[in-house]
């Protein structure tokens, strides 16, 4: 598995370290993994974005998938440390004004609980 | 800096090697001072969705598989030149598709669209001949680019 979960000590959220790339070559296990995640009761999804060198737009199709799967559940998603290169993809769709960014995954879960 | 110009031979790896190649001209200060690295990473998110298109549905059939990238600083531009020898694409319908028509939060359909708004003077020759099809463009920091995607 290219990402690694966290659960947090709050049980409705998880942190997903999201690793060099969320791209076409992983949504789709991206999708599978938090889909799962959900089904277990998780409902807020911290992403962090820290080690990523590329979300590309099937990458961010399934962060949008996750979204519309949690938010009639009251769930949220929102990135943290987000780096450079995603930051021009965040731009460029304006998806700050859907996700909520943290400088820092602690202060997504700080905003969480 | 110089003009970059490079081959790649196997499908499987293109998208590794590339990322690999703007790391390194991240980190080595390859950029002229005119281009920010803002800049260079939109070149790259531009690069990835055209090799992921090729990658996904290219028709490389009966040929060996060959991809060049050129990019090369043209004043305070990135000029960047994709060529391939897959039997190519019809693109014009996908290219001239509005931000407005994508559904709302659409999980498909936008990495030509994202293409298309990272770059200037994007353009698309498909052989004719069984040669190279060749796809190239500049992207600027002037460009503050914006899907339109609907939320």
């Amino acid at each position: 598995m290219s990402f690694v979960l966290e659960p947090t000590s709050d049980q409705e959220s998880v942190i997903v370290r999201i690793g060099k790339a969320l791209d076409f070559r992983n949504a789709a296990e991206f999708k599978t993994v938090c889909q799962e995640k959900v089904r277990e009761g998780a409902r807020n999804f911290i992403l962090d974005f820290s080690e990523t060198g590329i979300l590309d737009s099937t990458g961010l199709g399934s962060i949008f998938s996750l979204y519309r799967q949690v938010s009639p559940l009251n769930g949220q998603v929102v990135f943290a440390s987000v780096s450079r290169p995603v930051q021009v993809v965040v731009q460029l769709t304006r998806t700050y004004k859907v996700f909520r960014q943290f400088p820092t995954v602690e202060a997504a879960q700080e905003a969480l609980t | 800096m110089d003009s970059q110009l490079h081959h790649f031979p196997n499908l499987d790896t293109v998208i590794d090697q590339v990322h690999a190649l703007f790391d390194a001209w991240e980190t080595e200060d390859y950029l002229p001072p005119t281009v920010n690295v803002a800049t260079l990473y939109q070149l790259k998110l531009a690069v990835h969705e055209w090799l992921a298109n090729l990658v996904q549905h290219a028709n490389f059939e009966g040929d060996t598989t060959d991809v060049t990238l050129k990019v090369e600083p043209r004043d305070d531009r990135l000029f960047c030149a994709i060529e391939d020898n897959s039997d190519g694409f019809v693109l014009d319908s996908h290219l001239n598709i509005e931000p407005e028509y994508l559904d709302s939060l659409p999980e498909r359909g936008m990495g030509l669209l994202i293409l298309k708004i990272c770059t200037e003077e994007l353009t698309y020759e498909r052989s004719e001949l069984g040669g190279y099809n060749r796809l190239h463009f500049y992207v600027s920091a002037e460009q503050d680019p914006w899907l339109g995607t609907q939320f």
